[in-house]
Order: structure tokens, then sequence, then C-alpha cells
């Protein structure tokens, strides 16, 4: 049994604190500092050119040093602090929220920012990880050997609709989405039956064309249309919506096996993808290191993720198995709808690349999210009360 | 059925399937990049390599025109400029303020340019300043990194190296206007026309206003190429590829047969005096000199010239922008009078009959005066050349009739337009009863006759005909035919008119034509000798009244030039050829209100001709010696 084989596991209390270092999962961590290395590399690449972009590859090389910080803190806390965090955690930031609606400050278009005191901040960001929190404490408490019911499940969906609307109506349809996706694989994992999976994909499916023709406002139609031009290799009028993801693909595509060489990409060299440093920064990859490059990329991440995984399979309380798979998609989610974006295969919608874009808050989720899986590693054999504060 | 280990394994296997659902998804990015970068790899690499290339059209060179000898007239210099792209800029105003701290730019210019600027499209660049000082581009070449939308570069601009020197022969260049472009469309098919019309927007490109260079324009405009630009997705220029294949043609040169030293001599000849001097080879009939001056500088319009400049050129007196030689007509006065003697000699009137001169002759109930009161006695022809006898002609011109004198005038070359390849060019008037019933509505009055006889009256002729005129006399009649451009678009040529002169008559005119200069009671004997010990020349006297003396004025006696405003004076004419006993040289000089023939034309005419013959003006010409030799590059020039 697994579960004795464990039984001599230390309790995390009574390890050193150089133990605890030792715990940990190196082996992640080096690859996360891999995948931030190759993102300065094809930062410094996509901003030399353009002399009012210099200090890019630094500040994110410099941003990815405090975030791997912050993410031994999170992971050295013990994993029932967490567990007792998760609700207060998850209520403080719906306030939040409410806030942003009531108060919050627009910026381009978007009410996304509270002014608290000298700062912003951006309650939506927060809730990736307060969410997959809420979730696994909810699950941790509420999930019994008995339940496979249906019941169980409304309460989740019900903690991931409210912030997920409060979000879209921002709106951030990019985190709204990845809040869906990371609370679904939840749900999943929690044991939701297939045939109500298979209901709910059905009926997507058919809302599919009544939300096209009545929900969608023109723009986004015509965006839709321009997707789904692309993607059946109709060629797109290069100034108008398909610019930016047929810019994309050449440069992609002109990649080849091995790529034109570091910073010998003309489309990256010449600027013309718009957003190459932030959400499309996986082109100047692609065509300048080639397949085997992005293919690397994506294999170094998909390493990481699975690591994720196994961390969470071998988690001895189901808050830890939860947190886990949690942050694992939550992850997983912006790697792959940023790439699948870039490729042309789904509609562009603003998602970054997880540490290899540059902007700081995809950064910091992105290593909290390590964070409390490398929590989840050191805690695995705690047994953690299902009671707690709240 | 439910049982803890169930519920452990159930949890197991969703996180398996949720890594095997992951998993599934990365491979399908994966197939993707296969797809795009395996299989479509190529054509992404072919569409890449022509994304960031435009393909800018690129002025071609203009071809360079030289002298008779290779000497450059019109061509290329490089000159720094500074330039301006009005959607780079932030603010154009407060740029070109920046720019007018550092290098000399009014405010009027900076005005000019930004009305310029506004009425482009905003990526197209404007000049700023052209023709900037070594150190201004200096400068501004610094400056201008820090500027955005400020360029200093070099370029190609036409420059004219001898300046005024042949500005009415050359004439300029300029930035095509709507109008220029109307011309030069007209006859294009809409694909041409669209073609000249981006070509004539280029901030380099120049078309030609007049003389030469608008008359040659086709010759010497060549064929535009284009430049292929590396560009980035904003359309600003990173750099510029080779690409020769791609290189505009450039324009053809013209050779012309001015000799451009004896130009600078005849036109440093006239001094202060308004005039026009035309020396053709008699042997060929092509110009040696052809001068009208002053003159302007043809530089100064090739960037465009200043309204307060332009009018000056058009308010001064002198008419330095109109071509003397070839627009200029004026009464021939008594150069005419080999001509009249011509047709005396074709109408079987013999030479050596007398005519009494008394100093008047009556015709009819009116009197005509002859230059010279008291009169000079019984002349016959020779005599009446040489000193210019009015009666002698006003007798022989009644006799031989309007008709005849009209026929002569025109074997002659008066009367016509010699095309050249120039723009411009002046036939004159060659009267005679159907030219007086057509412009007038009148017939024509045998008194009339008379003052054709010495020149005068309806008579009108251009300095480059009255140099023709001299040269088909020295020639024995041959009719020559002027020409300019000796390589080049030579223009058609009318049929020319084709009874030759007899030459033992043009032997007696050339006779003539020495007494005046070498003879005692020459009117222009102190003339003759060309100062080379030992050539001589053989000419004749002119003089074009610019206003009618009146009858009270005559009795009262004439005033003297000193005495009348400039303007009313007389033009001072001579033709001549030279040396006398081999002639080779013709030549016509028109002293504007010079007074007189003998005492300033004829120096003048002297001093030119001893030049010619000194430098031995009218030797082979370069492209008569290497037709076949290959030419150098025509971007001659310094910075």
């Amino acid at each position: 049994m697994a579960r004795a084989a464990r039984a001599s596991a230390i309790r995390f209390e009574d390890r050193t604190f150089a133990g605890t270092l030792g715990e940990l999962p190196w082996g992640l961590v080096l690859m996360l500092i891999t995948v931030a290395c190759i993102g300065t590399a094809a930062l410094y690449s996509s901003t030399f050119t353009n002399p009012e972009e210099a200090g890019l590859p630094a500040r994110h090389a410099v941003r990815f040093a405090i975030s791997l910080g912050i993410l031994f803190v999170i992971a050295l806390v013990p994993i029932g602090i967490w567990l007792r965090a998760a609700w207060p955690a998850y209520f403080v930031t719906l306030a939040m929220l409410i806030g942003v609606e009531l108060f919050g400050l627009t910026r381009g278009g978007a009410t996304r920012w509270l002014q608290l005191g000298p700062i912003g901040v951006q309650p939506s960001e927060f809730m990736k990880l307060a969410l997959t929190l809420a979730l696994a404490r909810y699950y941790h408490n509420n999930l019994t050997f008995q339940s496979g019911r249906f019941f169980i499940h409304l309460p989740a969906l019900f903690i991931i609709i409210v912030p997920a609307a409060l979000i879209f109506k921002q709106p951030d349809f990019g985190t709204t989405l990845a809040l869906i996706a990371s609370g679904a694989v939840l749900i999943f994992l929690a044991g939701l039956y297939y045939r109500i999976i298979a209901a709910v994909a059905i009926a997507g499916i058919a809302s599919a064309w009544p939300i096209y023709m009545f929900v969608l406002q023109d723009y986004q139609r015509e965006r839709v249309n321009t997707f789904l031009a692309q993607l059946t290799g109709q060629s797109v009028n290069a100034l108008d919506d398909g610019y930016q993801i047929e810019q994309a693909k050449i440069a992609i595509g002109s990649g080849g096996w091995q790529g034109r060489g570091f910073m010998e990409g003309t489309q990256a060299q010449l600027d013309y993808i718009p957003e190459q440093h932030t959400d499309f920064i996986l082109t100047v990859i692609a065509e300048e290191f080639g397949f085997l490059g992005a293919t690397g990329l994506l294999l170094l991440w998909a390493a990481i993720l699975a690591w994720g995984l196994v961390i969470a399979g071998r988690s001895n309380s189901l808050f830890g198995r939860f947190a886990a798979v949690g942050c694992v998609a939550t992850v997983a989610f912006f790697i792959l709808f940023n790439v699948a974006m870039v490729l042309g295969l789904v509609p562009v919608v603003g998602v970054p690349l997880p540490l290899v874009s540059y902007g700081g808050t995809v950064m910091f989720t992105t290593m909290a999210c390590f964070g409390i899986l490398l929590s989840v590693h050191l805690g695995r054999d705690e047994r953690l009360s299902t009671q707690g504060m709240i | 059925m439910s049982s803890e280990l169930d519920f452990e394994s159930r949890l197991n296997r969703r996180t398996i399937i949720t890594g095997a659902a992951g998993g599934v998804m990365f491979s399908g990015l994966v197939a993707r990049l296969v797809q795009l970068q395996l299989f479509e790899g190529e054509r992404y690499k072919e569409i890449a390599n022509e994304n960031g290339v435009k393909l800018d059209l690129a002025p071609p060179v203009r071809g360079a025109i030289y002298d008779r000898f290779g000497v450059p007239l019109a061509s290329h210099r490089q000159a720094g400029r500074v330039s301006i792209v009005r959607e780079q800029t932030a603010d154009m105003d407060a740029t070109l303020a920046e720019i007018a701290r550092h290098i000399d730019l009014p405010m009027d210019e900076r005005q000019r340019v930004i009305q310029q600027a506004r009425s482009q499209a905003s990526f197209q660049s404007t000049i700023v300043k052209s023709e900037l000082t070594y150190e201004e581009f200096a400068r501004m070449t610094l400056l201008a990194a820090d500027m955005p939308g400020v360029r200093a570069d070099m370029a190609a601009t036409r420059s004219y190296p001898r300046g005024r020197d042949l500005a009415h022969v050359l004439g300029y260049v300029a930035k095509a206007s709507s109008d220029d472009l109307a011309r030069l469309t007209e006859n294009a098919s809409p694909e041409e026309a669209s073609l000249l019309a981006r070509l004539f927007r280029h901030p380099d490109m120049r078309t030609g206003r007049s003389g030469i260079e608008r008359a040659a324009e086709t010759w010497l405009r060549g064929e535009p190429g284009f430049r292929r630009l590396e560009t980035n997705a904003a359309g600003r220029v990173i750099r510029e590829l080779e690409s020769e294949d791609l290189a505009p043609t450039p324009g053809r040169d013209i050779g012309l047969t001015i000799d451009a030293e004896l130009q600078r001599a005849a036109i440093d000849r006239f001094g202060d005096e308004s005039g026009a001097a035309v020396v053709l080879d008699i042997e060929t009939g092509a110009i040696l000199a052809f001068v009208s001056t002053p003159a302007f500088d043809p530089n100064d319009f090739v960037n465009g010239i200043s309204y307060a400049d332009y009018n000056a050129l058009r308010e001064n007196d002198r008419s330095p922008l109109y071509h003397k030689a070839y627009d200029g007509t004026y009464p021939p006065g008594s150069t005419f009078k080999m001509v009249v003697a011509t047709a005396a000699l074709e109408a079987g009137i013999n030479p050596d009959q007398r005519v009494h001169c008394n100093g008047y002759y009556r015709f009819g109930n009116r009197t005509w005066h002859c230059w010279k009161r008291g009169g000079h006695g019984n002349v016959d022809m020779h005599w009446a050349m040489k000193g210019s006898c009015d009666v002698y002609f006003y007798e022989i011109a009644r006799r031989v009739g309007v008709e005849h004198l009209a026929d002569v005038s025109r074997r002659f070359g008066f009367g016509q337009v010699w095309d050249l390849g120039l723009t411009g060019g002046r036939g004159g008037t060659v009267p005679d009863d159907a030219w007086k019933r057509a412009a007038l509505g009148e017939p024509w009055y045998e008194g009339e006759t008379l003052n054709y006889g010495i020149g005068q009256g309806y008579l009108s002729t251009s300095p480059l005909q009255l140099a023709l005129m001299s040269a088909r006399i020295a020639a024995k009649g041959r009719l020559i035919e002027p020409f300019i451009i000796g390589e080049g678009p030579r223009p058609d040529k009318p049929i020319p008119y084709a009874e030759p002169l007899d030459p033992d008559h043009m032997q007696r005119m050339m006779d003539g034509m020495y007494g005046v200069t070498s003879e005692a009671g020459g009117t222009a004997w102190r003339s003759g000798d060309l100062g080379l010990g030992g050539p001589r020349l053989a000419g004749k006297t002119g003089t074009a009244q610019v206003r009618r003396i009146s009858e009270a004025e005559r009795r009262s006696g004439v005033l003297k030039g000193e005495e009348i405003a400039r303007r009313l004076r007389d033009h001072a004419l001579f033709v001549a050829y030279a040396p006398a006993d081999d002639p080779k040289y013709a030549i016509s000089v028109v002293v504007e209100h010079g007074e007189g023939g003998s005492s300033t034309a004829a120096p003048v005419a002297r001093d030119i001709l001893a030049t010619a013959i000194k430098r031995d003006s009218r030797a082979a010409a370069r492209w008569q010696q290497t037709a076949s030799a290959p030419r150098t590059g025509n971007s001659g020039g310094t910075p």
C-alpha cells in the first residue's frame, strides 16, 4: 500500500530547514529557470532593434528572480496554512473583484485595477490562485468516497461562476477562460459523471451557433470569421484582423527545422508581428530556433506540468491533490491557449506564454502556482483535517 | 460498490486522464508546428523573405550635356540636403524651428516646407533644404540621429558647371508641377502616365522646363528602375538590398557643337552690354557660340527659385530670361544689304552701274535719307556696300521689287524658324504683299520696298539668321543649315529651300564685306584686323532703329545717343566671317542699344572671331572622334 509505505515519512514540523530545502524538487526549479532563460533570450532578440525596449530582457530576468523568491516563500509555508487560508483568500479576492466593479480603475478600455493605497492591484490575477485553493478546499471538505453525486458539484460551479462572471464583465476574456478551464478540470477530477460531461459538451456545441448569431458583437463576429477563414487556409486581408496571425504563421513557418538563427529572423527583427515580445513571443522562438527550438520549449513545459501532476498524484490529502492539479491546470491553460492562438488554432485572445512573454503579472501568478505545487510536494504526507478556520 | 479504494483509484484515474488530455493537446500543438514549419516551411520562408522588401521607384540619372570638347555643361553634383517625413515627426513646426537653430533656414522657407509637406502623403519626405554647405551637412548628419523624421543625406543634384554661360541653350530643370506632368503625359498610355506621375513625385526627380533640358526631356530622362528596400512593418527603411537587375537606366548624354570656352570669351567680351552673338562653323553649320547676355543662372532653378529672385529676373530691363540670339528678332538694318545686292544681281542689275547719292532719295512725294548727310556721291555696288550707302539700296530695292527681295531673303534663311532641338526659336518676318495683306489687311506700297532695301520696316530677323546669312555668303552660296546638337536627339529638318545662291554673286558679297572692314571708305575699316598678325575678317555693319526719327527732329539735327535714354537708342549690328581669305567662321553680333554697328558691335565680333581662330573652335568635336568609344559616366563634378 502506498499509504503504508509513506507512514514513515517525516512530518513537516519535524524537518530541519536545510532538510526541507533538500526535499524540494530542484529539477523542476531548474526547468523553470531554463524556461525563463529562453524567454529572456527571445525577448532580447525581439526587442533588439527597438531602442525604446532595450531594458525589457533585463527587467524580465529581474522579475523572474523576484518571483523565484516568492515561489520559495510560498513553497515553505506549510500546506496546512494554505488549507486554512483558502476560504479567506477566496472571499477577500471576491470582495476585491466587486470593489473593482464599483470603483475600479479603467486602463485601456478594461476595468481591472483597484487602487489600494500606493499600489494598483489586479484582483483577477489573485483569483486564479484563490479559486484553485477554494475549490481544493471545497472538495477536500465535501468529497467523500460515497459522493459521486451530481449535486456536490453545484456549489463548486457556483464558486467558479461568480468570479468568472465578474471578470468577464471587466472585460478580461482570457482570465475568464482560464478560471473556467482550471475550474472545469477540478470538477472533472472530483468525478463528475461522464454522461453529464457529454451532455455539457453537446449543449456547448449546440449553443455555439446561437451565441455566434445573437450574443456576439459585430467586431467579435468579425474576429471569429477571420479566425475560421485563416484556419481553413483562406488568405485573409493582411491589413485586417488577420494581419497578426498571418504574420505569425509566416514567422513560425519560415523557421523550418532549425530556424534562421538567433537574431536572424526577419519577421522578428523587422517588427512584423504586433505583441511579439508579449503574447506572440513564441513566433520569435519558432522563427529563430525553428521546429527544434519551439518543440523543445513545448516539451520542457510538458515535462514541468507532468512533474506537477506527479506531485498531485503523490499528495496524501485531497486538498493537496486538488490544489496541485488546479495549479498545473492554470499554467497549462496559459501555455496551451497561448501556443494554440499563436499557431492560429484558436482565436486571438490576450493570453501570454508563462515565463517567456514579457509581463509581470503572469510571471508572478505562474510562480505562485508553482510555489503552491512545491508546498504540496513538501506536505504530501500531511494528514489534513477537514476542519479548519471557516 | 463504492469503497475508499475505488475512490482513491478513481482520483488517480482522473488525474491520469487529465494529464493524458493535456498530452494530447500538446501533441496537437506539435503537430501544428510540424505542419507549419516542416511541411510549409519553404513556402513561408519565401513569403518572409519578400515580406520586408519594398520596391521603391528609383529615379534614373539624367543624361549629361557636354560641349564639343567634352566639357560638362549640365551634369550632376552630389550635394548634402535635409529632408523631413511628416508622419515621423511629433511636431513639424517645432522640428523645423530646431533645424533652423543649426542651419540657415528663413521663416518663409519653413512655411514653404510645411505647405509642401501638408500637400503630400504624410509618409513622403519633403526636402527642407538642399545644397547644404559642408559644415551644415556635417552638423545636420549629427543632429538628424536624434530628431525623428529628419534625415540628412547626399543626393545627386542637376548642376550647370558653367553657370549662366549657356543658360538659354540648356534651359533648366525643376520639380515637375501639375502643368508639367499634364504636358509630359499628354500622349502617354494610362499605365505610362501613372508611372510618370509616380516617378515625378520622387523628391530627386526633375523635368526640363526650357531649352534642351525640356526639348530633349525623353532623351535625357532615362528609364526609372526600382530599389529593393528592406523595411520593417512600419515602413521604415532598414537597408537597401543589392539588385542590379532593377537599376534605373540612365538618360542618354548630349554633345553640343558649342565650344564652351569660346562661349565664355564671347560673354566676357560683351561686358555689361546686353545683346546676342552667334558663331557658326561655315563648313558644317555647327553653332560654336550661342550667346544671349545677360543671362540667368540655371542652377538657381533646380531646387526652386524664390518668387523675389524670379521677379527680379523678369523685371530686369535687359531681359535675362529672354534668349536674344534665338527668340529675339531685330530689324537687320544695313546688314541686310547683301541680300538686297544679291537680289539685284539675280535681277540682272549691273553691279558696276553707279547711283548718285546726295544724302537723300525722293520717291513719290516723300523723302528717304541716307545715313551720311551730304551723300556718298556716285557709288557702284561695291562702294555702296562698304560705305553702306542707303540711297543706292533704295534705288536697287525699288528696281528689284518686294517679291524678289522676299524670295532671296528666304533663301538666305530668313523668315524661317530653325529648329535646333531647344525650346523657343522665332522666324522673324520676311514681308511681302501676301504677308502684308494677311497681317495688316493692306496691299504692299512701293515706298515700303525702299525701307526693305536698308533692312528696316516690317522686316525682322534673329541673330541666328544673320549669322546663317553670313555663313551662306562665305560658303559661296551653299545652303548651310545651323545645328547645335552634335550627338543627341537632332530635330527633323524641314526640306531646305531648294534654290541655292549663285557662287559668283556670293563672291561679290564677300568682296563687299571685305571692303567694309579692310578698304578705305569701309564703315568698319578699323575692325578688319583680327590682331593675329595676318588673318582679317570681312563683315558688314548695321544699325537697327528702335524709334522713328521724326521730321522735326531731323531738321533740328538728330540727337546724339548720349542724349537719349538707353532704351530708345538704336541696336548695333555686325555680321562677319573670318579669315577673310579662307572663311571658317561666320558671326553675327547684336549689341542692344549699342548705337553704331561699327563702333560697338564690330569690335565685339572681331574679338570673338579672333578667339575662335586662336582656339581652333571648329576642331573635330569629341563625338566625331570617338563615336564608338565608351563614354565615361555622367556623374562628374565635385561635391
